[in-house]
């Protein structure tokens, strides 16, 4: 097999070794709106100098190292610090509650955990169970608190500015891991490759065609595969103009980026676009966005009337496309070229076979709805889920991937997103699974049983509905709503909180206990819930 | 000056006892305020105060000390 680039070394290295160490990797832009320009050779010293601080606390190849950070620079570094001492890398949601934090980074065996001080808390509380932690690196603190507690200002302050690594690596060497809900039990960690490399590459320039001098800004969280393939690796790879937006979605911010940083490329998600959809006409007319010339969009279906609205008022194309955390890449995409069908996912990339299977795993009439399924081979495929082999292995039939969506294929090649085809809930482009939610809830002492189903929202694509059985004399109340509302928050994260809450008697389950959630969602809807002949007796 | 009880909400919320509010500080300054959890405080502060913010209120919040205006006004 032929040796490909080390992930790091195809996003700076090589960008180095071709004469571009002192041009711009990124701009880096602040909450409060001020900037600032980091080179390609700045993140190169500086993430060298954090894998040899890496090393020297004994971190080897494969180890598993976490991140828990807010989008920053010292996350992208510390990223390429991992991937260059051929450690694996694992960016967590800085929203994660402890129990989230404590079910990766175990699943995962974390030695290490880069953090800030204002995050650090919520590892104190689990770090016990941590069984395979040896040290903490925390990024805002100037020394250190104990023997594995540690001052990264302060380890810095020593550590060279070169590091030696291998530039190519065996492209089947773990990189990072991405963790993804299913339906059933806990996340399961997809790990990816370096030699995901030319995927990322290719997806890039296929899809998005940046032109040299045009700026490209990715909205994407660096802990959703989006935001670590295509708001950081992508770009640093293709040396392409880009901008980071430290801040979440703030309309005003937003719209400012875009105006002054003389946005041409926007990659966003569908719930940011709904959610400016909210915002009157007005308000855009007071700025100007003239230079955008294409919206991306990910994570859910693109709404038609989402499309032309955004297309109205930004004045340019809007491309949705479609891909996972286990792809690693993005599979099925509306691009330049390919004449847009509102609503459509698009085509699949020219490496792509994509295909649509029926219940016997044959291939659909044309037309008809079936799993969306990739023959199996890309190059950013996951390898395995962390510690799952026999769910990755559930994910495969013959020589194709099944995603777990339901799609249909048009006469022309089109693909049109149906729906998930198990109970994982996509609420503004994350995958939550009940499992996680229900576990959390049902710890809640006033509660008996616990139910959650994703419901069509306007804004989320889906939100979360929690169905709960109370115990006896307990009454439902607004107390009781934000008691499961901040539970669900600092254990599991703000995305996975449920928007609406069901006071039902029981939950329907059939004899074996599993609940049934097409009757919850039949419940939901006013539709009839079919066959109830496996429902246990009332 | 931001009250005692605006402080206590805040740090229930956030699960974080450290927590220490003054008229200019903003959803940037505290770890974990985004528009999901926003909903959470919003429903805490209308528990703790007895009030209810309308919709265009609760949109209009720029910082700690136009919340506390609001609450105060609410409370008169």
């Amino acid at each position: 097999m032929t040796n490909s680039d080390n992930l790091a070394y195809a996003c700076l290295g090589r960008q180095i070794k071709n004469g571009l160490g002192d041009t711009s990797a990124f701009e880096w832009i602040n909450n409060d709106l001020s900037k600032e320009e980091f080179s390609y050779n700045q993140i190169e010293s500086n993430s060298n100098r954090i894998a040899n601080i890496l090393v020297n606390l004994g971190i080897i190849k494969g180890d598993r190292v976490s991140i828990f950070l807010p989008r920053s620079p010292e996350l992208i570094c510390s990223f390429f610090a991992i991937l260059k001492s051929e450690a694996v890398a694992c960016v967590l949601f800085s929203t994660f509650g402890e129990s989230a934090l404590l079910d990766r980074m175990n699943d995962n065996r974390t030695s290490l955990i880069i953090t800030k001080k204002s995050l650090l808390k919520k590892i104190l509380k689990i770090k016990d169970n941590l069984f395979n932690l040896r040290s903490i690196l925390v990024i805002d603190i100037d020394e250190h608190l104990d023997s594995s507690i540690l001052s990264l200002p302060k380890l810095l302050s020593n550590s060279p500015v070169d590091f030696k690594y291998a530039p190519r690596i065996e492209p089947d060497t773990p990189a990072f891991i991405q963790y993804t809900s299913g339906s059933t039990g806990k996340p399961k960690g997809a790990v990816h490759v370096h030699g995901a490399i030319s995927s990322i590459k290719n997806s890039f320039i296929e899809v998005f065609q940046i032109k040299k001098d045009e700026i490209y800004w990715c909205t994407a969280d660096p802990a959703w595969i989006t935001g670590l393939v295509y708001g950081i690796m992508a770009p640093l790879a293709t040396q392409t103009r880009q901008i980071q937006f430290a801040g979440n979605f703030n309309a005003e911010h937003w719209l400012k980026c875009l105006q002054e940083e003389r946005v041409n490329v926007w990659y966003t998600a569908p719930t940011a676009l709904r959610m400016l959809m909210q915002e009157e006409d007005e308000f855009f007319s007071r700025h100007d966005y003239t230079t955008l010339k294409r919206i991306y969009s990910v994570g859910e279906p693109l709404n038609p009337e989402v499309y032309r609205w955004a297309k109205r008022i930004f004045n340019c194309e809007v491309y949705d496309n479609f891909f996972q955390s286990e792809t690693g890449s993005i599979m099925i995409a509306n691009r330049p070229g390919i004449q847009v069908r509102p609503g459509s996912m698009g085509k699949p990339l020219y490496s792509i076979n994509s295909v649509i299977l029926d219940d016997e795993m044959n291939s659909a009439n044309q037309g008809s709805q079936g799993k969306l399924c990739f023959k199996k081979g890309w190059p950013s495929m996951f390898i395995t889920y962390m510690n799952k082999p026999e769910l990755y292995a559930e994910k495969f039939s013959g020589n194709y991937y099944i995603t777990g969506d339901l799609a249909v294929k048009d006469g022309d090649g089109y693909f049109w997103y149906v729906s998930r085809s198990d109970d994982v809930i996509n609420t503004a482009g994350h995958l939550v699974g009940p499992f996680e939610v229900e576990s959390a809830l049902l710890e809640i002492e006033e509660i008996a049983d616990v139910a959650v189903i994703g419901a069509p929202d306007a804004i989320l694509h889906e939100k979360i509905v929690a169905y709960l059985c109370l115990k006896n004399s307990i009454e439902w109340s607004r107390a009781l709503e934000l008691k499961c509302r901040i539970k669900i928050s600092n254990d599991i994260s703000t995305t996975a909180i449920p928007q609406e809450y069901k006071i039902v008697s029981k939950i329907p389950k059939n004899r074996s206990g599993k609940i049934l959630r097409r009757v919850l969602r039949a419940w939901y809807e006013g539709k009839d819930p079919g066959d109830l002949s496996t429902m246990e007796e009332q | 000056m931001i009250n005692e009880q605006l402080t206590n909400v805040f740090r229930g919320v956030f699960g974080d006892d450290t927590i220490t509010l003054n008229d200019q500080t903003t959803a940037d300054q505290i770890e974990g305020w985004d528009s999901m959890s926003h909903i959470n405080l919003i429903i805490a502060i209308e528990i703790a105060f007895k009030i209810e913010f309308s919709n265009e209120e609760i949109r209009s919040f720029n910082n700690v000390g136009e919340m506390q205006k609001c609450i105060e006004s609410k409370n008169q």
